[in-house]
């Protein structure tokens, strides 16, 4: 007879109670698994009746850490609804900022969320890499956690030469960007990321960004960490050791279908190459098979969640946010909505965004092993690495072109709808927005953590992580690390999620802090 | 043995941006701010490395007297909603304005880092019931009442922005570590950083002086009287202190939104300046209306070449 723990209540380090994940435990190993997401802000509801222009300074606020994704997703849908195309110097500056903002995220999220978990000694005493973890990521006083601190801050700069400051930040505007700095500060920019470069290539990768780029298979993965010691200690070589001795690949399989809305566009005059008009391509995934993106079948379904009740799945241009308080109650068990792509689930982020891309590496781990909590994590390691030679040619490009376009006069926005769909750090950012009479009208945003930790929908399916918690084996329920892992390759921002309500059961909760 | 000076970091309503705000600190960094002020970190949601079960326990020793708590910085807002119960934002079942008033009752200083914190800022509105720790706004009271004062006997000190300068919240932390009492304006907001207005070293001063204005985005003049910009109306030092050491939203070309204001997020839209016959409604603080449009109209007519044909860089 199998032994069933239900309602267990495991709890995570690093918890505030954004996130609450209830578990219910069979022979050691996760069988069930609830994720009620919390905090509820009231964005959509407050961008109601604004200004037209208002989401650029209001939906930046949503997330401290991805504040540029949203200002570009906002701008996005501007630019779509005045039906302006922004000239090429507003592209290069829009994602030289995103792309700084993006790298940030991942090397934050990687060294300061997910490796840290392997400086526990609580929980990893018997392992043979501990002393070595703590001496890198130990918070505030780790040698790794201090470089990122210092590393990211000054690629932060090159956000503020662009547009003025981060966090919070609106030069995005339709038409282009707001200024266009001074050919010494477009100088100072292109050493900025020159200088990231070097401290990535020495304290991540460990080699050249050119050698990593000949890493094309899992075997070729292999042969890279044995090459030298270089890549054995850098943080990448550490991570690929460290994974190897606590089985990642085998943990947090998931949905195994992915959604990539695309990101990055591609000015019209440049040498940086990509799909479609942009860097990196939008599509959806099943296993490494990638199809095409039609937004239309995209839906939020809330019979799992605390939203006024009786409404079918809907499309976010029809979407409402109407959130009703009906207690713990029935089926109903989290305050974010579920989006589903053609009623199917599926996860975004890095991963997501390489496989879509079709980069080899990443198609043979997952033919080969399928999604886990190895390969998420790896995607986020290394997505700077496809990030930041195209930075170099723009701030190249920039220089070149100093005296051209960066904003294209647009005097009012008409009456209309738009969308604005980017690549977050965390994966596909939309927001859906309306305009009548110089107000909006509508505003919907679905958030990548929305995505990857939604609740089930009207069909019962689990939401991503939900379902890449099932299977995952808890050796000790008061130290679940395992779980840990599976949600934080994630990297879940619960902040982000708008439509969360920080709310939650009393007992039965695995509790992880959002990444912020 | 001299004890170490506590911190606890609290989040209640908000994005995280002000944690962000501080990691761009630079002179100190933040790991060197703690290492030489000493000052000990017991706590902050993104930093830290707690189990759960260490951060109850935490916790408890904080609320019963037994884990001095020098310092406690607050991030985000105190969610009241729905109909004052709190339970939009709970920590294990309990709402979070619970939690933020017990803490700040055993904290020797307590200070709302952000305009959430300070006055409720995003959601202040009816939707979600968002108040600050010591303000509504700009009504006194808040969560703890207008009349709280912490050990140290100073009220809530107010870092207000949105989101906080980031040197203003590592200037606040040593100050607080070296036990100097900030001298606060009505808003609790310290004099020190928010004594000057937004527009005090903003780039486009001459042209502001001279009233040569634009109403479109990417331009060289001054953003007051046509794009929406706040720097003459509200305090604050992102023209004097530079955002992550190099540049602030209107040398960029991004109007000042008013973010330290108790009112942030304003109701009008942003990116205007509501205005009679050219004259904006709101005036630079402190000014006389007849006055200041006799003073502009004359400026105006005196603007030189430079600045009315846009050559002056900014």
């Amino acid at each position: 007879m199998s032994i069933v723990t239900r309602g267990v209540n495991i709890p995570l380090n690093r918890a505030e109670g954004d996130l609450e994940v209830r578990v219910e435990i069979e022979d050691g190993v996760v069988a069930e698994a609830w994720s009620a997401g919390t905090m509820y802000r009231g964005f959509e509801a407050m961008m109601r009746g604004r200004g037209a222009l208002d989401g650029l300074v209001v939906t930046p606020r949503v997330c401290g850490i991805c504040s540029l994704t949203h200002l570009s997703a906002a701008v996005a849908a501007l630019d779509a609804i005045a039906g302006v195309e922004p000239p090429d110097n507003a592209w290069r500056l829009r994602n030289l900022a995103l792309m700084m903002e993006t790298i940030q995220s991942d090397v934050r999220q990687s060294i300061l969320m997910f490796m840290v978990d392997f400086a526990n000694r609580q929980a990893y005493h018997d392992l043979p890499l501990l002393e070595d973890a703590c001496e890198r990521y130990s918070p505030l006083a780790g040698r790794a956690a201090i470089e990122v601190v210092r590393e990211t801050k000054r690629l932060l700069q090159g956000v503020a030469i662009i547009g003025g400051q981060w966090p919070h930040t609106s030069f995005m505007v339709p038409g282009g960007v707001t200024s266009m700095p001074d050919v010494s500060k477009i100088l100072q920019c292109r050493i900025i990321i020159e200088r990231f470069i070097a401290w990535y290539e020495r304290t991540i990768l460990g080699c050249s960004l050119e050698r990593w780029q000949q890493v094309g298979s899992v075997t070729d993965l292999e042969n890279w960490l044995e090459e030298n010691d270089a890549h054995q200690d850098s943080e990448l070589g550490f991570f690929l050791r460290i994974a190897r001795q606590s089985d990642l690949h085998l943990l947090g399989r998931g949905p195994n279908r992915f959604l990539s809305y695309g990101n990055l566009v591609l000015p019209e005059d440049t040498t940086v190459g990509g799909f479609d008009g942009k860097v990196s391509r939008a599509g959806w995934a099943e296993g490494a098979e990638v199809f095409p993106l039609d937004a239309g079948k995209i839906t939020e379904d809330t019979s799992h969640s605390w939203f006024a009740p009786g409404k079918p799945p809907l499309h976010p241009f029809d979407g409402e946010t109407k959130p009703y308080a009906s207690g713990h109650s029935g089926q109903v068990y989290s305050w974010v909505k579920a989006p589903r792509y053609d009623g199917q689930v599926a996860e975004t982020g890095p991963l997501a965004e390489m496989i879509i891309d079709g980069r080899p590496l990443f198609k043979d781990l997952i033919e080969r092993q399928g999604p886990s909590v190895f390969a998420r994590q790896l995607a986020r390691f290394v997505r700077p690495a496809a990030l930041l030679p195209p930075m170099r040619v723009w701030a190249d490009e920039l220089r070149q072109h100093c005296m051209d376009l960066f904003y294209r006069s647009v005097k009012m926005i008409p009456d209309g709808e738009g969308v604005g769909m980017v690549e977050a750090a965390r994966g596909a950012l939309g927001h859906w927005v309306k305009v009548r009479d110089e107000k909006i009208s509508h505003y919907q945003i679905i958030t990548p953590t929305a995505w990857n930790g939604s609740p089930r929908d009207s069909e019962g399916r689990r939401g991503a992580w939900e379902e890449a918690l099932i299977g995952t084996p808890i050796a000790d329920q008061a130290n679940p690390v395992a779980a840990g892992h599976v949600v934080r390759s994630f990297d879940p921002c619960l902040v982000c999620a708008v439509h969360c309500l920080q709310s939650g059961r009393r007992t039965g909760r695995m509790k992880i802090d959002s990444n912020r | 043995m001299k004890r170490q000076k506590t911190v606890y970091w609290l989040q209640g309503g908000g994005c995280g941006g002000d944690t962000f705000s501080f990691l761009s600190s630079e002179f100190p960094n933040i790991i060197e701010l703690f290492r030489r002020l000493e000052l000990e970190l017991l706590w902050h949601p993104s930093l830290s490395n707690l189990s759960p079960a260490e951060h109850a326990r935490l916790l408890a020793d904080i609320l019963a007297g037994e884990q001095p708590l020098d310092i406690l910085m607050v991030e985000g807002s105190v969610i009241c909603g729905p109909a004052g119960t709190g339970m939009f934002d709970t920590k294990d079942g309990q709402p979070k304005k619970e939690m933020i008033y017990n803490l700040a009752g055993q904290a020797g200083l307590v200070m709302a880092v952000g305009t959430c914190a300070c006055f409720g800022g995003f959601g202040n509105d009816q939707v979600i019931e968002a108040i600050g720790l010591q303000f509504a706004r700009k009504q006194r009271g808040g969560l703890l009442g207008s009349d709280f004062r912490s050990a140290s006997g100073q009220p809530v000190i107010n870092l207000a922005g949105c989101p906080c300068h980031h040197d203003v919240i590592a200037g606040a932390l040593i100050s607080a570590a070296s036990g100097v009492n900030l001298e606060l304006d009505q808003y609790q907001r310290p004099i020190e950083w928010f004594g000057t207005t937004v527009h005090q070293g903003c780039t486009r001063n001459e042209y502001h002086e001279y009233r040569v204005e634009e109403s479109d985005f990417g331009e060289l003049g001054c953003l007051f009287f046509h794009m929406g910009c706040a720097g003459p109306l509200v305090p604050g030092p992102c023209n004097k202190l530079l955002w992550n050491q190099q540049s602030s939203k209107p040398r960029a070309g991004v109007p000042c939104f008013g973010c330290t204001d108790p009112d942030f997020p304003r109701a009008t839209p942003f990116f205007q300046t509501p205005n009679i016959e050219g004259i904006p409604i709101s005036l630079p603080m402190g000014v006389n209306r007849a006055h200041y449009m006799v003073y502009k109209g004359m400026a105006a007519a005196a603007a030189p070449d430079h600045l009315k044909k846009r050559t002056s860089k900014v």
